[in-house]
């Protein structure tokens, strides 16, 4: 690595880590979550950066040496169709083939009463949640996959084998492009590790949100046994996914276990009691986790401030980030803020005024990371993203 | 973790349990916790596949 590289890549990791720590770096840290944008940058394709995924990385790794940012994620648009057309996912829609090629992959919620775990099914899951994906909800995902019992093909074990190798390529790859950023770049990978809330994936993957509202309210000691069942085994799925230094955090990417797609008493009595000690046990193990909150989680932050100072980084997504500020930014850093839609349809000089006001408002004591607030498409502009770039290193300095 | 959680019925990382796969082997004469180790190991690579399924794809 040059030596205005390694130096450059201590600047930022020293800057990146110090505001996830709620500390006050040299300057404003930028860690822009780019998934399509890349694509748009490069030259790409949605569909070449979903299908081939060392285009995707080639994309990061473009963004990250034209733009000053101190970290990045190896590869934001995460889910690799490669890998799901291995294994025959149902629940992808994958740019030039279902849908355009300019279009980012779509997940599809299958009707309610096509869930992927019929309400029959939770005593089967809470007994053996590893068997149950294993036998039952993998072959139901599937188009290939068959449960075992049901009369074996050629294809059924190719898509066991081809996914499991597909699986293990694609993860190896983010450790060569981690060192890739930071030899070629100085760029920091700005995260490491995934989570999600029992509660979550029990909307997202199994029950789909409908149901999973229908057994909220006919079936709610089910539901929290689920939940409880899932737990240790998400915990441990983010433990041995995260940073081994434990430096940049594990994400946990929040969905719709919020208030008003749930109530609070669903969310004070099943998603927080299944959910904090996760968090508690991930800092215990010395891991911060950045709650990655879509939509609007504002109504709970009293629940989220009972977290332990600087175990979490609280990304903004439509909440008001200066009421988020006032009040948890003394227990921990925040980033986010920038909408996707001034990225998208303003003007540079739009940018550089929001830019300003969360500077303003937001990271004057530090523990601030510039960011939009959500995963950033095709649609956002590229001037708009340099003119976010220029102004937060201009004017984000301490 | 709450009280169903601490007692999970096959623990994180495990598919088939060494207990279960041993009794299938013939007397381990040599290293048994190696053979051991390395099928905890092995197994736990389809342990992840399984759980990647469903967190990250």
């Amino acid at each position: 690595m040059a030596k205005d590289t390694e130096a450059l890549y201590a600047e930022r990791f020293s800057r990146y880590t110090t505001a996830l720590r709620n500390g006050r770096p040299d300057k404003v840290p930028i860690r822009p979550f780019v998934a399509e944008f890349t694509a748009k940058y490069a030259g790409y394709t949605c569909q070449e950066v979903t299908q081939d995924f060392q285009k995707a990385f080639d994309a990061a790794c473009k963004c990250a040496a034209d733009f000053d940012w101190d970290a990045v994620v190896g590869n934001m648009v995460y889910v690799w169709t490669g890998l799901t057309q291995a294994m025959g996912t149902k629940y992808y829609a994958a740019p030039g083939v279902e849908i355009s090629a300019d279009t980012g992959f779509q997940y599809l919620e299958p009707p309610e009463d096509e869930a992927f775990m019929p309400p029959e099914d939770y005593d089967a899951l809470i007994e053996d949640p590893t068997g149950y994906l294993l036998n039952v909800w993998l072959p139901r995902i599937s188009s290939d996959i068959v449960a075992p019992g049901e009369p074996n093909t050629e294809r059924n074990n190719l898509a066991l084998v081809k996914g499991g190798m597909a699986m293990m390529q694609y993860f190896s790859g983010f450790g060569v492009q981690g060192q890739r950023l930071r030899e070629e770049c100085g760029t920091v990978s700005a995260i490491a590790g995934i989570l999600k809330a029992p509660l979550d994936i029990l909307a997202d993957k199994l029950r789909g949100y409908l149901g999973l509202c229908t057994d909220l309210m006919e079936r709610p000691k089910k539901v929290l046994q689920a939940c409880e069942a899932l737990q240790p085994h998400l915990a441990h799925v983010a433990l041995t996914s995260a940073d081994p230094a434990k430096q940049v955090p594990i994400t946990m990417w929040m969905h719709r276990s919020c208030v008003p797609f749930i109530s609070f008493d669903q969310f004070d009595t099943i998603y927080w009691p299944t959910m904090k000690p996760i968090i508690e046990t991930l800092w215990g193990e010395g891991y911060q986790v950045m709650l990655y909150a879509e939509g609007k989680w504002g109504a709970h932050l009293d629940r989220f401030a009972e977290l332990p100072d600087a175990s979490i980084i609280y990304h903004c997504d439509k909440d008001d980030i200066f009421e988020v500020h006032s009040k948890i930014g003394h227990k921990f850093a925040i980033s986010g803020g920038m909408p996707n839609t001034v990225l998208a349809f303003g003007t540079p000089d739009e940018v550089r005024e929001r830019c300003k006001a969360i500077i303003d408002g937001v990271a004057k004591d530090g523990g601030y990371i510039m960011d939009a607030s959500a995963i950033m498409q095709n649609t956002a502009r590229v001037e708009n993203v340099q003119a976010m770039t220029d102004f937060t290193r201009e004017y984000g300095v301490y | 973790m709450t009280k169903q959680a601490d007692k999970p019925k096959k623990r994180p990382g495990v598919c088939i349990p060494w207990d279960e796969k041993v009794k299938e082997l013939p007397e381990i004469t040599g290293d048994a916790e190696l053979v051991q180790r390395v099928w905890e190991e092995t197994d736990a690579l389809a342990y992840t596949y399984v759980w990647h399924c469903l967190v990250s794809f």
